[in-house]
């Protein structure tokens, strides 16, 4: 018997792993697309107000692009406000229009908007799950189910919760999953992980 | 199939809902008749405990997650003893006047989980132990709990109520989460920086920004190890 001698048994092996691997990944092919487009179907439309509120909305990292158009619509209402101030009835002894004034006003009513509805989406691609729920402190881990409309594999709901720091796990199909992507933090709680969510606060959760 | 997603939202909004019935639902007697489906030995000294919290519900005992845990652990099997110790933790913390919320949720998470009563039982009295050590801490470098409805003056270290709860509640936790997850009593800057990261995330939200620098201002690494090791003795 030669080294490179082929066992049919070995080749049958071979074969029936590439199958699966090929299956899995045409199954996952498009997962991240699939999440992206759920996504922005489930997020809520803005009208013009909302997205000019979303442009003076704060965020945790440096948006030099909503910077440029906040500057640009300030030095626009100076311009306008040089050129027509003789002729307003309130002339340029007023007290300027100053860049941040625009985004701190604008700023509070959106912040008070988001923590009064504090709406928190709990989504979890499960391709072929059969029955998906969150269950955590907001509920007394009691099971929230999650729903999966159009059988895209993308199991999702929300849930309205005040500020603070909620513990969460997923179960799906009775099996429990405590380690959720889009989670502040994990902790392990008897043995087993657990998400967290910081919501209202510093953490991405509100 | 489009439908079902505003039926999925009504379900998860009446499963919150289910849980805030109203508190005043909830009597002594009501208390009376699950302790005596569990049933427990040290009835009286638990009655009593609970008489205090209902008494004092304006100031945060949760009344009716107290009651629903009762209810949980009648309905689940296993030995009284082991869930007597379940309910004496709970009991305890009343009567020392240390906040409830967080043994609650774990031992919602543990029978949830299906953890044994026992071990589950060892774990709230261990979380017991590290909030009692903790509030110990807090005193020691002055930072006092107010009494309910009184005054708190300008830069004075007695917080109001709630907040004083919520620190010690957050604080305590972050220690037994620190624990559980297999961390060293003897890591004082590792279980410093974990619970300096869980109150600065929940500072200007539910904690008070002063309060949680006024906690940092007067509590060191090394202060978190003794906590620790005291709660673990």
């Amino acid at each position: 018997m030669t080294l490179d001698a082929r066992d049919p048994l070995d080749e049958l092996l071979r074969e029936t792993l590439r199958q699966d691997v090929a299956a899995a990944a045409d199954s996952l092919g498009r997962l991240e697309e699939r999440v992206m487009e759920s996504l922005g179907e489930r997020l809520p439309k803005r009208g013009i107000l909302g997205n000019l509120k979303a442009l003076a909305a704060p965020t945790r990292g440096g948006r030099w692009g909503q910077l440029a158009v906040v500057g640009a619509t300030a030095a626009a209402f100076l311009l306008v406000g040089t050129l027509l101030g003789d002729r307003l009835p309130f002339g340029r002894h007023k007290e300027p229009l100053l860049l941040g004034a625009v985004p701190a006003a604008a700023t509070k009513s959106v912040a008070s908007r988001s923590s009064a509805e504090n709406g928190v989406l709990f989504i979890l691609p499960a391709l072929n799950a059969r029955v998906v729920s969150v269950v955590g402190s907001f509920s007394e881990w009691e099971p929230v189910p999650l729903s999966d409309d159009d059988g895209d594999g993308i199991w999702t709901t929300e849930i309205p919760l005040p500020p603070g720091r909620y513990e969460y796990a997923f179960i799906i199909d009775g099996r429990w999953w405590g380690q959720d992507p889009s989670a502040d933090e994990y902790i392990r709680s008897f043995g087993e992980y657990s998400s967290v969510r910081y919501v209202g606060g510093g953490g991405d959760g509100a | 199939m489009r439908g079902r997603r505003p039926i999925a939202l009504v379900a998860a909004l009446a499963c919150i809902a289910a849980l805030g019935i109203a508190t005043a639902a909830v009597t002594l007697d009501d208390f009376g008749r699950v302790l005596a489906a569990i049933p427990i030995v040290n009835e009286a000294r638990v009655m009593a405990a609970f008489e205090l919290g209902l008494k004092s519900s304006c100031c945060g005992f949760p009344v009716s997650e107290t009651y629903r845990l009762l209810e949980r652990l009648a309905a689940v099997s296993g030995s009284a003893a082991d869930k007597e110790a379940i309910v004496l933790a709970i009991t305890q913390a009343i009567e020392q006047g240390i906040p409830v919320d967080s043994l609650l949720n774990k031992a919602f998470e543990g029978l949830a989980r299906a953890v044994p009563l026992a071990p589950l039982g060892q774990l709230l009295e261990q979380r017991l132990r590290l909030l009692l050590e903790s509030r110990d801490l807090f005193y020691s470098r002055g930072i006092f709990r107010a009494s309910p409805g009184a005054s708190v003056a300008a830069g004075a270290t007695a917080l109001q109520p709630s907040q004083f709860d919520g620190l010690l509640s957050n604080f305590g936790d972050a220690l037994g989460d620190y624990l559980e997850s297999g961390g060293s009593p003897f890591e004082g800057q590792q279980i410093y920086d974990g619970v300096h990261e869980r109150l600065t995330q929940l500072s200007g939200t539910v904690l008070t920004t002063s309060d949680v620098d006024l906690v940092f201002s007067r509590i060191e690494p090394t202060d978190l190890t003794q906590v620790v090791l005291a709660a673990l003795r």
